[in-house]
Parts: C-alpha cells; structure tokens; sequence
C-alpha cells in the first residue's frame, strides 16, 4: 500500500468520529467517510507531502458535509433516524450510548457553523489556530463562533450558571 | 477590567500567550464567577471528547477500510486479521505498548528532570512535580494541567501537558505517580507540529473512565492543594 494510502487508513478512526460529530447519525457519518475518502483519493496530487494529512481530510470532509447538507435541506427537513447512536453498541455499552445520545442531541441544536468549530476543538482536540485554517475563517470569527456554540451546549447539557 | 468570553474560553483551553494569560488570572482574582466560569468551559471539554472517543475506537467498517486497501501488494499483513472483535483489544494493546516505551524512554532519558523512575514506577519529578502540586488548571507555562478529579480509587489525579510528555498523574503516599503518559503535546517553541489532537481526546476519556464524580471545580482544586492533595 503506498505511503499516501497508509496514513489515510490510521486516520479513520479520527474521521469517522469528525464525520459523527457534523451529522449526529452513525449511518450518514460513514456515508460522509466514504465520499471523503473518495474525494481525497482523486485528489491526491494536490496534497503535498509533508503538510498535515489530518487538517486536509477534515477540510475535505467539512466541505463535502456543507455540500450534501445544503442539498438535502432543500429537499426536506433532516430525517431524525430513531437508531441514532444505536452503532456504538457495538463494542460500547449502554452507558457510553446515553452519553454520546445527551450530547449528540445537544450537538444537532447548534447552527452549522458553531457545530464545526465545537467538533474541530473540542472533538478533535485541534489548536484554534488550525480549526481557523480548515474552516478557511480568521481566528476572530473561530473563537466567536467557538465560544457562543459551547455558551449553547452547556445550556443545553445543564451547565449553565 | 473587563474579559472578554473569547479571552476567557481561550484560557480555559490553555491557548492564550502567558502575557493575556496573566490578565485573565488578575481578573479571575478580582471575580470568582469567572473562575466557575472557567471551570464549565474544562467540564463541556472534557464531556465532549469522551462522549465521541468510543467512535474512534470502534473498528472502521470494512467498506471504508476496503477502500484504501482493495490494491494491496501481497507484502502487507492482511487487513482481515483484525477482525471486528480483536481491534479495539489490538489497538489497545498497542496503544498501552507504546505509553510504556515511552514512560520507560522518558524515565531513562530525563531521571533528574520532569519524571523520575523509581522501583515503585514512574513519578513525577522535578518542575513537573512542582506544578502538580502548586498550578491551577489552565492557563500557560511549562507544564499545563487541563482537569483535577478524584478517581474512583479515591486518590486526586491531573492531566497534565508539557514539552517532555502528556499524561494523567495520580497522588499517592509516595508522589505523583503517572498513570499515563504519551509523548507530549505542549508548544514547542517555533509551533511544530504537536500532536494536540489524539494524545488530547485520548487522555481525556481516560481521564473520564477514572473519574469517580465530575471534575475539580477552582474551589474544589484550591481546597486540594491547601492539603496537600491528601485524598483521605
């Protein structure tokens, strides 16, 4: 398997759980992986060795999220699958299922643009300064966003003062 | 003086420059609501990470996986071996693997500095000990602590970050014994390339396996450190 490939495949992981975050659904979070996944392959001549792999997937897997959202809710209002959360039982356990649904819940009342930056930081555990590069924004407006997306979940998950 | 959410969100997060960084603590002095404050932004942090880290640990659907790996030369292990089950057990292995190179690497190259290992294992030393000991979450330096909690052990733990290695620190009679370590994550001068998000997500869903409650709010954590971290 070539180098390019490789390092793809160890950050699945990672953009799965990216992938969960933006859609609050296991099933339209692996469809979302794998038009990523598709994309990134196709474009493989335009990353560049030696820059971060993880920061170009995320980008491409936000962009692809915006695209497929935008045109679903022309068509109608986001289906709200039942079995949500219901994947992770799996290999996790009911208590880890109760705690993903909370805050999956509270993820999905967010404004697209607050979810990304929530998910990127506080998911993903990136630095503001490269959540800003992938979301293509100045820091300003990543720490705006940042800061009223956490103001609503800890409203939301019953952290409020 | 007046600070702003942002400034106030960026320093729960340990991502203010140590002069802003400073500011914040002044007024956090002046005001104890922007300390609680503070304190929520770490708890939703925390609550996030380890709400989606059993994603990243389930197995990757074999339709994902099959697509980057459809064309692969015979030399490479196959991909099948790890079946949906023996993953997360490989995986953890592994990762557990690597904390303990690392800690015994660590323990080798630096006995005088930041970790010290003894015949008890490997403990906190040095500046990173000193930090444990004495440093509020949050905010900048050497050493970063992001979360205080008691274990359900009923020992006080801390994740901490520093150049030399990340981990979760628990008191004991003896010290600070690291429970974990990875390499760490913190700001090397020059902005390389830290590996802020694994190691980050990682800890921090440990750290939320071993919590006997929720985190150390800044009360909780002052009142800890005026005795000494003594749990019982």
């Amino acid at each position: 398997m070539a180098a390019f490939e490789k390092e793809l495949l160890a950050l699945l992981p990672r953009l799965r759980r990216f992938a969960r975050s933006l859609t609050h659904d296991a099933a339209d979070a692996d469809d979302l992986c794998q038009v990523t996944v598709e994309k990134a392959l196709l474009a493989q001549g335009s990353w560049q060795a030696g820059t971060r792999l993880d920061s170009w997937m995320y980008r491409i897997m936000r962009n692809a999220w915006i695209d497929t959202a935008r045109s679903r809710s022309r068509a109608a209002e986001t289906f709200v699958g039942e079995d949500a959360g219901l994947s992770v039982g799996a290999t996790g356990n009911a208590e880890a299922r109760v705690a993903l649904n909370e805050v999956d819940a509270a993820m999905r009342t967010l404004p697209d643009e607050q979810r990304e930056a929530v998910a990127l930081v506080l998911v993903e555990g990136l630095a503001y300064k490269d959540a800003a590069e992938i979301l293509d924004i100045p820091m300003g407006t990543l720490t705006s966003r940042l800061v009223r997306g956490r103001q609503a979940l800890m409203a939301r998950l019953g952290e409020a003062a | 003086m007046t600070i702003e959410p942002e400034m106030l969100m960026a320093y729960a997060d340990g991502a203010l420059d140590p002069l802003s960084a400073k500011r914040v603590e002044r007024a956090i002095a002046e005001n104890p609501a922007l300390a609680d404050e503070v304190a929520r932004h770490r708890r939703l942090k925390v609550r996030l990470a380890s709400a989606y880290a059993p994603i990243a640990e389930e197995p990757v659907p074999d339709r994902l996986a099959a697509m980057l790996t459809s064309n692969v030369v015979p030399m490479q292990p196959p991909l099948r071996q790890r079946s949906r089950l023996s993953l997360p057990l490989w995986q953890s292995a592994a990762a557990m693997a690597a904390c303990l190179v690392v800690g015994v690497l660590l323990g080798r190259q630096v006995d005088q500095g930041p970790i010290s290992a003894t015949e008890h294992g490997l403990y906190a030393a040095g500046p990173l000990a000193s930090a444990l000991d004495r440093q509020a979450s949050g905010g900048d330096g050497a050493v970063r602590i992001a979360v205080s909690f008691r274990a359900t052990d009923n020992d006080f733990c801390r994740v901490f970050q520093s150049a030399a290695a990340d981990g979760i620190a628990c008191r004991d009679a003896k010290g600070w014994a690291l429970r974990r370590t990875m390499p760490g994550s913190a700001p090397k001068a020059g902005g390389g390339y830290a590996q802020a998000g694994s190691s980050d997500a990682e800890l921090m869903a440990a750290a939320q396996d071993m919590m006997a409650d929720m985190p150390l709010d800044a009360e909780g954590e002052k009142a800890a450190i005026a005795k000494d971290w003594r749990s019982r």
